[in-house]
């Protein structure tokens, strides 16, 4: 169990930047997630931990050694490939085996370290099958075992769950989630689903095209996203954005999109106004409320469609040209075409500097 | 767990690995190839010496090496029959072996992948296993044939029994190429055309035949190329010095044991290579593709 | 006026050209060859031979294959044995050595431009026409002017163990032959090699990476368990393919003999059995294209049964990839 720190890492492929200025410090046995949307440069960072891949600037470092030239044999990283990529011609014991037979570990060791390790993943009765007879759910905990084996510092893990079918992933998330708690072992996972990194990681690291957006608690990325494209990433159903500009009128602060004009709270518009005045909104669906009637400083919208999904329901509403989500209790008798009102929770509002996407509250 | 308690090599052995690596790599892959890139390096450069030094470094530059192109060729006492007919003789072997090929291959090469007949699976069968038939075997009876056909001795005639003996060997390769790249067609252009109104026929001429056109293009090249090197055939079939090929030719010349002019049968040679390397250097991806999917030998 | 062809029929018109060609060059001379190998035909009655098929002057007999069988022809079992040295010896190459070769240029280098020039060179004398191949090997064995011998002594190789002409003195003779077919058949080993480990996925080599696998233990657990069916591949169409192939030492030898090939090759000891063959009816005094078409004959059923065999192991698809992998 190592702390794993990247300092400035580049990686560049000829004119395409991969990953861009990463500076990561993971500690000892925690679960970090790398999230982001595809092509953000989360498995090239990966790969890069686990040595395939040279960073074209930068160090990594596990503790204090810079290990940034070490070929991955010389790392003790354990990795989950997407594919899993199991030996097709070797039996499951075999491949479990590998790591082990690799470094000249006697027979019976071996033996015992990939029972010990089979028997922890429960696939003990698949020892002697290969992997093309083995469904995604096994092929995975093969996978998984192979990495556990040589008992890493640090376990790589590349959206090990995308291939399996929903129900099977939620099952996974738990069982990795307690699996990693257990064995303490320093983890990096990679994915594009923000629900398995929320529900997962101990930290999050949120990347789009090559830059870390944001490092934190999953709590904290939700309540205090750093910048526009983190709001809108985290959370399901995802952030309203509203456009408008924050100003001073007669002593008190108000914002003014196009359709709409709400008064802000004296510190909130104080330090919006202070910062810039273009500004674009954000709100979570669950942060607002509908009233049937008008009440003062709400937001006037027309029912668009309602989408029931049983504990909730969401509510898309028109508010001039824009579309927003709101969370609404079942029972609350809402139909298309109805006109309403909106609350909005002003202790959960979010403001972002137009130009730069960078938050303010 | 952990590095307090591991023995981190300091990437030591990495390094003896990757040295060891290179060094498998220079003895196996290149030291091997050090007599192909010297031999073909005295080629290019002893056609445009008199004398070459250590095999490889020219002592002069000259053309003389090619006078075989304007005037007659002499090596020790005997006189050899002037290159242009010689040429003319390889070119009508190649040229003749690519029309024929090309046109029976791609008629075939498309029965063979788009039409319905009986035992349409046997005959592909049936043309794999001629790739692995060895044909070079097959020699003698093929004079046999040859004479009884009355082709044998008989000038331009033989080289076109030649021709043809030629094309039949090389047809059943070219056929599965041309094949694979009509299956690489998909069915619903062909089925489009026919609801426009087109016949097979002229749906073959204006639909599918532009598509298949890079694949006509490289059983041609190749088709060529096989006539243009073909040795063997002519050797054993034409006895008359006025019909021979430029490889028969060569042969010959080689063999002048005491009077051998290196530099002129260099030159020599380089003056065969021509279409070889103009092809090859032009098509190399194309062509690297067939001989990849289609071996012989 | 339309000509309404059957359904039926028109298949028959696109291949009817293909079928007479295939029936010209390889069934009727296959045929033939059968029929040949039981006669005494040489040069004595072929006359007779070509205006009547069926004259009485050529006879049904035996004898060929007695002398084959029973060695009452002197110089079979050196054939034989020439034949089996070179087979066996070539075949290493091209499946051993081109395996070897492919894991070197496939997989120990990753810049892409320098394997490539690699694989291009190896195919050079693959792609070369034969009879310059024939013309820059004659020059390179030539003892004063050729640069093998120079090459052989830089490394340190004493005087005394150089011949003074490769192409006459065996055994120098024979590894010459099987140096030349070497160097082409390597390069049909390393096209199917080098497909196959380019079509291994990239995770699993990574994974053995990640496991603690150097690169000559990814070679040696992943890499070639992996080739299995390639190699099979490759040692069987090429057993069949130096059976009988015989073009480029009648091309070396011929040329840089000056003389007839079918001498110098016996003097040399690098007469394969389709040489062979192929001297008796071109070469040899009488002519003699029955002896020579029953020689031939034994090839063409090796190669028939070869062939069948071929079917039955690799099976339809195997045949057409062999560069696939799988288990």
């Amino acid at each position: 169990m190592v702390k794993v720190t990247l300092d400035n890492v580049s990686k560049f492929f000829g004119k395409v930047k991969a990953v861009i200025d990463l500076n990561l410090k993971i500690g000892d046995g925690e679960f970090v997630a790398l999230l982001g949307p595809s092509g953000c440069g989360k498995t090239t960072t990966l790969l890069m931990v686990a040595g395939i891949y040279k960073p074209t600037k930068g160090r990594i470092l596990f503790d204090d050694r810079d290990v940034t030239r070490l070929p991955p044999r010389d790392r003790n990283v354990g990795m989950v490939f997407q594919s899993y990529a199991l030996y097709p011609h070797m039996t499951v014991f075999d491949n479990i085996a590998f790591p082990l037979r690799l470094k000249k570990v006697p027979r019976n060791e071996i033996d015992r370290k990939v029972r010990q390790v089979a028997k922890l993943l429960r696939i003990e009765e698949l020892l002697s099958r290969k992997p093309s007879q083995l469904s995604g759910g096994q092929q995975q905990r093969v996978a998984l075992g192979r990495a556990l084996v040589k008992e890493p510092d640090v376990l790589l893990l590349d959206e090990p769950l995308s291939n399996l079918d929903a129900k099977l992933r939620v099952i996974m998330r738990a069982e990795l989630k307690k699996l990693q708690k257990e064995l303490k072992v320093t983890t990096i996972y990679v994915t594009h689903d923000q629900v398995e990194a929320m529900s997962m990681a101990d930290k999050i690291a949120v990347m789009n095209a090559g830059r870390l957006q944001q490092y934190a608690e999953p709590s904290e990325l939700y309540n205090k996203p750093a910048n526009l494209f983190v709001a809108g990433f985290i959370g399901s159903p995802p952030m309203n954005f509203v456009e408008g500009s924050v100003r001073e009128v007669n002593g008190g602060y108000y914002f003014d999109s196009e359709h709409f004009k709400l008064k802000l709270p004296s510190e909130i518009g104080e330090l919006v106004s202070s910062r810039t005045s273009e500004v674009i909104m954000g709100f979570r669906p669950e942060n607002a409320k509908i009233i049937k009637e008008e009440l003062p400083n709400t937001i006037q919208g027309k029912v668009y469609v309602v989408e029931p999904l049983g504990k909730d329901v969401i509510v898309n509403v028109k508010i001039g040209e824009i579309l927003v989500k709101i969370l609404a209790r079942p029972g609350a008798e809402i139909a298309p075409g109805q006109s309403i009102w909106l609350q909005l929770n002003m202790n959960k509002i979010h403001f972002f500097e137009k130009h730069t996407g960078k938050a303010i509250i | 767990m952990g590095v307090k308690d591991r023995l981190f090599p300091v990437g030591g052995t990495a390094l003896i690995l990757n040295i060891l690596k290179y060094i498998v790599v220079i003895i196996v892959a290149v030291v091997p190839l050090i007599p192909i890139w010297t031999m073909i390096l005295w080629l290019a450069v002893q056609s445009f010496s008199g004398k070459v030094i250590l095999g490889i470094i020219p002592s002069d530059f000259t053309f003389n090496n090619w006078r075989f192109l304007w005037s007659p060729m002499k090596m020790g006492l005997k006189e050899y029959p002037n290159i242009w007919p010689i040429t003319l003789n390889t070119l009508f072997l190649a040229l003749g072996v690519t029309g024929l090929v090309v046109f029976i291959s791609t008629l075939g090469g498309y029965a063979l992948s788009r039409m319905e007949f009986k035992g349409r699976v046997g005959l592909m069968q049936f043309i794999i296993a001629l790739h692995a038939f060895p044909s070079i075997i097959l020699l003698i009876a093929l004079f046999v044939i040859l004479n009884h056909l009355g082709l044998y001795g008989k000038g331009i005639m033989t080289l076109v029994g030649i021709i043809l003996i030629k094309a039949g060997l090389e047809i059943p390769m070219a056929t599965w190429i041309i094949k694979g790249f009509f299956d690489a067609i998909p069915w619903d252009l062909e089925w489009a055309a026919l609801v426009d109104g087109c016949t097979r026929w002229k749906a073959w001429r204006t639909v599918i035949l532009p598509l298949v056109l890079p694949g006509i293009g490289a059983i041609s090249i190749f088709s060529f190329l096989s006539g243009w090197s073909e040795f063997l055939l002519v050797f054993t079939y034409v006895k008359d010095e006025a019909y021979y090929t430029l490889p028969v030719l060569i042969y010959y010349m080689i063999g002048e044991y005491k009077f051998i002019d290196w530099g002129m049968l260099a030159a020599l040679g380089l003056f065969y290579a021509i279409p070889t390397i103009i092809f090859f250097s032009t098509s190399q991806k194309l062509l690297l593709r067939i001989y990849v999917g289609g071996i012989k030998r | 006026m339309v000509l309404k062809i059957s359904r039926k029929v028109l298949p028959w018109i696109f291949l009817a050209p293909m079928l007479i060609m295939i029936v010209f060059s390889w069934i009727a001379p296959v045929l033939l060859t059968v029929y040949l190998g039981f006669t005494d035909l040489s040069s004595k009655n072929f006359l007779d031979f070509v205006r009547n098929f069926f004259t009485e002057k050529v006879h049904f007999t035996l004898e060929n294959f007695d002398k084959i069988f029973f060695a009452k022809d002197p110089y079979i079992v050196e054939a034989l044995t020439i034949t089996a040295i070179y087979v066996l010896s070539v075949l290493s190459i091209n499946s051993i050595f081109a395996l070897v070769l492919s894991i070197a240029i496939a997989y120990f280098i990753r810049n892409e431009v320098l394997s490539m020039i690699l694989r291009v060179s190896w195919l050079i004398p693959r792609i070369m026409p034969g009879i310059i191949y024939a013309l820059v090997w004659n020059w390179f064995i030539d003892p004063k002017y050729g640069m093998l011998n120079t090459l052989l002594k830089i490394v340190g190789v004493p005087e005394a163990w150089l011949p003074e002409s490769w192409l006459l003195t065996p055994p120098y003779s024979q590894l010459l032959m099987i140096m030349v077919n070497g160097y082409v058949g390597a390069s049909f080993g390393m096209i199917i090699y080098t497909a196959a480990i380019k079509s291994i996925p990239t995770d699993i080599i990574n994974a053995a990476l990640v496991d603690g696998a150097s690169d000559f233990q990814v070679a040696r657990h992943i890499i070639i368990p992996l080739l299995k069916w390639p190699m099979l591949f490759v040692i069987s169409w090429q057993t069949l393919s130096l059976l009988s192939s015989y073009e480029y030492i009648l091309m070396i030898w011929g040329s840089g003999g000056g003389g007839g090939y079918a001498g110098i090759a016996r003097a040399a000891k690098v007469m394969v059995w389709s040489l062979y063959s192929y001297s008796k009816a071109f070469a040899a005094e009488e002519h003699l294209y029955g002896y020579a078409s029953a020689l031939s004959l034994i090839l063409v059923i090796t190669g028939v049964v070869l062939i069948v065999l071929y079917f039955k192991l690799f099976g339809f698809r195997r045949l057409m990839e062999p560069s696939r992998i799988e288990v």
